[in-house]
């Protein structure tokens, strides 16, 4: 029996390195790169996090497995007991306070990026594309109406008349920098962009931004990631990343679609929707 | 510690199982505010015939008389290869487009001509670009140039979807009355009578098209917890959702009007009442004496006359004797009651016997007939509402005379919308009147057909419920809001008109002039009103 605990405490070590290491080929890990460059640097933290306990758990795995399989080897040994030792607990103390003021302090430029204002780049903070509305359950998505050259006009805190509607489909361009307003219209949410590493809570009364940079065309998932109610998972949404003309081109269909009377000729989507 | 390892052992056996249940809790419930007045024999007849042609929420039955796309597609085989059965599919099979080779996992294809007439094969997947079912292994071979059905998934593939994202507001029933419900203002819709409020074509049965079904499933409807289910559902299963609810509309609309139909032949009452009739033709009799008696009383003593006395002794006596006798009638009227009422029932049960042996089909018949009538109408071209002319620009002038019409005798929105459009016209402080039953409703204020309480929209708000594209407001104001107390615009009313209208109410959250509620909270950077724009 002895022998058993000694390989079971041993087994489990071995286990959690053997799966972390074939996890990523298998997808287990990050859903796919990160979409932007902040989310690489914040899975690089992530992965740094991750090396320290890794050698921390081995190392303490390893100990205990050591004293285990030489307490079951021979019974002539007995173990000592002892009321504890100043020095050791000094050491144990300090180490890991260094190692977390190390990582408090390396961390802290990213942070920074992700949420503090004055640190966002400019040309996303001036000009917000989008305000995301969280409710029960759906995102609603309100962009700034167009101006006479089809250029997005500055977007209002409160609605203007030629603003553009649209529920769970976010799309931005790529390869700048762009920042939506986040609210919530009832309770607490959680826009989720699992393949941009990006969560942040929606809270009532609060118009929270968030700014990213996408380096990649796609379609992503958006989803909730705070239980929000009884209809929490069907608030999944879709990010569309895509190029600059796309994007203009998808605003200029919004703006058609919006203002279909009828007679006017609508988009492809408009003609589907009657 | 073995005992230890056996509980671990036990629970996980438990878990991998799962404690999976038989379902049984899945029936659909009767429409009972219909069904109250009916005698219970009668309900009995609806319920299953309901049962025969709509079958258990858990098996499904696909009513062909219904307006409903199965997926069900009929054709002859044209090739045969193994398990692979290449077919050419009849014109009529087009309603096949939007489905998967899933819908056709497990169900069957019947052969209808050829050695194998009548013999059933079950399919495994359906391949729309080749044409080819894939078989499962069967004794019966199909032969090149027999014909066949084969049955969609649809209705089994849309109960599934309905039960996962629908049934807990919607109920198994579509009656609006899932475990959720009751938490939700406005109330989830019930379907059974086949009305839905947002819908983008005219006539009077003012059905749902399809696609109007899927702009609310897909966009949801703001401002009520109805959510945007794309792009969560799938084309397909959009499809089978929207077929799903179509059949749950149909089935209740059958079931209403059956209990329609038999609330007037077959009351709960009836026997009662027939028992009754005799006994209160009686009562009526010695009511009649007895007044007769009385009105001799007054003459006597009114008369002053000693020649006439004796004539009037006479005329009381036998005023008496008809009492008497009006009196005997009545104690038998009253001793044969029971007697008649059981006979009024078994009268009734072999009346009932009779019109479901004869008058039933032909009943269903011309139900399900003019339901479909009524659902394809709204389908057919021509059906959708296109405005005669295009938008007139949004000027301030066309504004001024939307406020007009808005304020004016003809449109009346004042009525209910309220001087400043936010919802609170005079109309909503008076006590209405329920119009099928003819009662005062409860508490002042506007009511829906589900006898639900309803308020005008506050037009303040910007929120749209049907749409904020002026299609919609147009769309709304020429026809109205199905099953709510909001009217189409009057027929006087030219196209220009509505437009007018529609330009001032989407000026309204934008206009000056209207009072806004005060900013609820002053919270730095937060725009003041509640439930913003969206």
């Amino acid at each position: 029996m002895r022998k058993f605990w000694c390989g079971f405490f041993i087994f489990w070590p071995i286990a959690a390195v053997v799966y972390s290491a074939v996890s990523p080929q298998f997808n287990w890990w990050f859903p796919g790169p990160s979409v932007t460059e902040l989310g690489q640097r914040i899975d690089n933290l992530f992965y740094l996090i991750l090396i320290i306990v890794t050698a921390v758990f081995i190392g303490t795995q390893v100990a205990l497995g050591y004293v285990l399989w030489r307490a079951s080897h021979s019974k002539a040994e007995r173990a000592w007991f002892t009321h504890g030792s100043h020095n050791l607990e000094v050491i144990w103390s300090v180490v890991p306070s260094v190692i977390l003021l190390f990582l408090a302090l390396y961390q802290m430029d990213v942070w920074a990026l992700f949420r503090v204002q004055s640190f966002f780049p400019k040309e996303a903070l001036n000009a917000p594309v989008a305000e995301v509305t969280a409710r029960q359950f759906e995102w609603r998505i309100r962009y700034p109406g167009l101006d006479e050259h089809g250029v997005p006009k500055k977007l209002h805190l409160k609605p203007q008349p030629d603003d553009l509607y649209t529920v769970n489909d976010l799309h931005v361009p790529i390869g700048r920098p762009v920042m939506i307003n986040l609210r919530s219209d009832d309770v607490q949410h959680s826009f989720f962009l699992p393949h941009l590493r990006i969560k942040q809570d929606a809270v009532p009364g609060q118009i929270i931004p968030i700014w990213f940079k996408p380096e990649r065309q796609g379609n992503f998932d958006l989803a909730c990631a705070e239980l929000c109610g009884w209809g929490h998972y069907k608030m999944r949404a879709q990010l569309i990343v895509e190029r600059e003309v796309e994007f203009q081109a998808y605003l200029q269909k919004l703006r058609a679609d919006q203002n279909y009377d009828g007679h006017a000729t609508p988009s492809a989507v408009a003609k589907k929707d009657e | 510690m073995s005992v230890r390892w056996q509980s671990l052992i036990v629970g996980l056996a438990c878990a991998l199982a799962g404690c999976g249940g038989d379902g049984s809790q899945m029936r659909f419930v009767e429409n009972s505010t219909l069904a109250k007045p009916v005698h219970r024999k009668a309900r009995v007849v609806v319920t299953k015939q309901l049962e025969e042609h709509f079958g258990t929420p858990l098996n499904s039955v696909a009513w062909l008389k219904l307006p409903v796309k199965y997926g069900r597609a009929e054709g002859k085989v044209t090739a045969i290869e193994d398990q692979t059965v290449t077919v050419e599919l009849n014109a009529e099979s087009a309603d096949l487009t939007g489905f998967d080779a899933a819908d056709f996992a497990g169900t069957e294809l019947l052969l209808t001509s050829g050695a194998n007439q009548g013999k059933t094969v079950t399919l495994v997947t359906f391949d729309g670009k080749k044409k080819t079912f894939e078989m499962a292994a069967s004794d019966v071979v199909p032969a090149v140039n027999d014909q066949f059905v084969a049955g969609g998934n649809v209705l089994r593939h849309g109960r599934k979807l309905y039960a996962r994202h629908c049934q807990h507001c919607h109920g198994i029933s579509g009656d609006g009355d899932g475990p959720t419900a009751k938490y939700l203002n406005p109330r989830p819709r019930d379907y059974r009578q086949g009305k839905f409020k947002f819908t983008s074509t005219a006539g009077p049965a003012g059905k749902a098209t399809r696609d109007d079904l899927r702009r609310i499933v897909g966009q949801g409807i703001p401002g009520t917890y109805m959510p945007a289910f794309v792009p969560m559902l799938k084309d397909g299963e959009m499809t089978a959702i929207i077929e799903y609810v179509r059949w749950l509309a149909l089935r209740g609309e059958v079931e209403w009007q059956l209990l329609g139909q038999f609330k007037e032949d077959y009351a709960a009452d009836r026997a009662k009442k027939e028992a009754k009739e005799p006994v209160d033709q009686a009562k009526s009799a010695v009511d009649q004496a007895k007044l007769a008696i009385k009105e001799i009383d007054e003459t006597i003593k009114a008369n002053t006359d000693e020649s006439k006395k004796a004539e009037l002794d006479g005329s009381k006596k036998e005023a008496k004797a008809a009492l008497a006798a009006a009196e005997k009638e009545l104690d038998k009227a009253k001793s044969q009651m029971s007697a008649k009422e059981t006979e009024a029932e078994k009268q009734l049960d072999t009346q009932l016997k009779e019109f479901e042996k004869a008058g039933l089909a032909e009943l269903l018949e011309e139900v399900t007939g003019d339901l479909a009538d009524k659902w394809n109408a709204v389908e057919e071209e021509g059906a959708l509402i296109i405005p005669e002319m295009a938008r007139v620009p949004d000027s301030a002038e066309s504004r001024k005379n939307g406020k007009e019409l808005f304020f004016g005798k003809v449109a009346n929105c004042v009525n209910c919308h309220g001087l400043a459009g936010k919802g609170n016209g005079a109309q909503t402080e008076e006590v209405g009147k329920n119009l099928r039953t003819g009662e005062l409703y409860p508490a002042p204020g506007l009511y829906d057909d589900w006898d639900q309480p309803i308020k005008p929209r506050d037009l303040t708000r910007g929120i749209y419920r049907g749409g904020r594209r002026p299609i919609d407001l147009y769309r709304r104001l020429t026809q109205g809001i199905k099953g709510t107390p909001m009217p189409g615009a009057p027929k006087t009313l030219k196209p220009e008109q509505i437009w007018d209208l529609v330009n001032y109410v989407l000026s309204i959250p934008f206009d000056p002039s209207t009072p806004k509620a005060a900013p609820a909270h002053s919270v730095v950077g937060q725009s003041g009103e509640k439930g913003h724009a969206n």
